[in-house]
């Protein structure tokens, strides 16, 4: 048996992280692991929503498979989502999947009793298990002085009525959409920019002034003491661009004094700078690491089980015992 | 009526085994594999870990997907062909490639998980209004002493924040702008 590993060691470095939004660079690895950690974040790790909705009262504008999509699409806190079980594997409940352990029970009264129009919104809907509620869009900072209300599900009017329940399961984005905890999730290459001395050396002062004042945003400075064009910020421009837009923008730029290929861009294969942003289900940086352990499971999944290996080393030493070894 | 349930996407039915594994009668040290229900995620990863094994000569991985009852229901299967060396045995290659792909991500898992505790214990969230950065970072509320290490400025633009711009001189930065700092106490 072999001991040599062929494993990657991939180093991640966190560049911002809030609640709903993450942004960091994964660095060694590749697009592969990059790409496969994209789309479980999509479409593979576990959160709960809103499965099945009886409906008792419903006197509305809107019918009531259309409300009862519409309380699917809320986003519900799923932290206990990778600890609970599919209603479909849960073997506690009598087989209607409605038990404690594999779903959440939610229930809805609305009427509207005033002239005014009545929001029935995501706040309305009472959760039986405090951990899994709508999620609170209200922001805390407070800066837009409108009230946040939560999500609307739908309007009433006087004497309109809405009484429902709902159970919440665990489900994956690849079944419905609506179990999937990411907003969007988008990792690009790190650019790698170099600027070509030489040619760089062959433009006067004000050639290099005028060069580095041409690009709508700063991306270079020349640095006073050497008189050399130097980068501004480094750090502050990988933040706000795309690699693409640079290259197009500077090769332009180059061009026009001439003198193309002064600087050019590279991406560099191994280095990736992820944005994950999230529904508010999951935080974001709780959404890579649910994301990690998915994968993991899903090889896990993927092991050749042990009878088949024994049955290929019998093959293999027949094989050799017939070829007279 | 005929529609199969959603789930079957993804969940192998009782049955059918999950990978099943072949080798091929006529080129020795080559079989061929399949994972039922299992896409690009999965087959990419492994593509690109079987081709960095020395000993594996060829490696490759197929997606196939079919469409079930005659209903747009569309079932995806992987298909993967692997042919080694006689140091070793695709069995081998495989086994092996899953078992270091494992071992990655619990490091990504670790470095991840460190970097966030990190982040945790030291991160500090400055609101600044039209003021310079050096001395507002000598003081804190608390009276410690606190000194941002060299290049680990990090500038984020908060939504909040009206102006566009960012001026030269870093030491003002505009109302609103949200600073992020990583900030080791002086001892």
């Amino acid at each position: 048996m072999e001991g040599v590993s062929y494993q990657r060691f991939p180093k991640i470095k966190i560049r911002e992280v809030k609640d709903d939004y993450a942004k960091f660079e994964l660095r060694e690895t590749d697009a592969s692991m990059a790409n496969a950690l994209r789309r479980v974040m999509i479409a593979e790790v576990p959160t709960v929503a809103i499965d099945l909705v009886e409906i008792e009262v419903n006197s509305s504008v809107l019918n009531d498979e259309f409300i009862a999509h519409r309380l699917g699409l809320i986003p519900l806190t799923s932290e206990r989502a990778m600890s609970m079980r599919f209603s479909r594997d849960c073997d506690a409940c009598d087989g209607d999947g409605q038990c404690e352990f594999c779903s959440v029970e939610f229930h809805l009264r609305a009427k509207c009793m005033t002239d005014e129009t009545l929001d029935v919104t995501s706040k309305d809907l009472i959760s039986s298990d405090h951990t899994v509620v709508p999620v609170d869009f209200s922001d805390s900072s407070g800066y837009d002085s409108a009230d946040k209300k939560g999500i609307i599900i739908v309007k009433l009017r006087r004497g309109q009525e809405l009484r429902l329940r709902a159970i919440a399961r665990k489900g994956i984005g690849k079944d419905h959409a609506k179990w999937s905890p990411a907003a969007t999730v988008t990792f690009m290459y790190e650019p790698e920019i170099h600027i070509n001395e030489d040619l760089m050396e062959s433009l006067t002062l004000e050639e290099k002034t005028s060069w580095v004042e041409s690009s709508p945003t700063k991306v270079f400075d020349i640095d006073a003491s050497s008189q050399q064009v130097c980068f501004y910020f480094p750090q502050l421009l990988l933040h706000f661009f795309a690699p693409s837009f640079w290259a197009i923008m500077i090769a332009q730029e180059s061009r026009s004094y001439g003198e193309a290929g002064l600087v050019e861009i590279y991406a560099k294969e191994d280095s990736f700078i992820f944005t994950v942003e999230s529904t508010g289900a999951i935080k974001a940086s709780q959404l890579v690491l649910n994301a990690i352990d998915v994968l993991k499971q899903k090889l896990d999944a993927v092991r050749l089980s042990e009878d088949t290996v024994e049955a290929d080393d019998q093959f293999g030493e027949l094989g050799a015992h017939m070829r007279g070894g | 009526m005929n529609a199969p349930d959603r789930y079957e996407r993804f969940v192998v039915p009782e049955g059918t085994k999950k990978v099943s594994y072949e080798r091929d009668t006529k080129i020795i040290n080559a079989a061929s594999f399949t994972v039922e229900r299992e896409d690009h995620t999965i087959g990419n990863i492994l593509r690109m870990q079987l081709h960095r094994d020395e000993n594996v000569l060829f490696a490759d991985v197929r997606t196939s997907q079919e469409l079930i009852f005659g209903a747009v229901e569309i079932l995806s299967r992987a298909n993967g062909a692997i042919h080694t060396t006689s140091q070793s045995s695709p069995m081998q290659a495989y086994n092996q490639a899953i078992n270091d792909l494992d071992k990655e991500l619990d490091y990504l898992k670790n470095a991840f998980e460190k970097i966030q505790q990190l982040l945790s214990g030291y991160r500090i969230l400055l609101e600044l209004s039209s003021c310079s950065v050096g001395p507002a970072l000598g003081l804190l509320s608390n009276g410690h002493q606190f000194e941002a290490p060299q290049g680990h400025w990090r500038f984020t633009r908060s939504l909040t924040s009206r102006s566009r711009g960012i001026s030269r001189d870093a030491s003002s930065l505009d109302c609103r702008t949200q600073l992020y700092f990583l900030l080791k106490p002086s001892s």
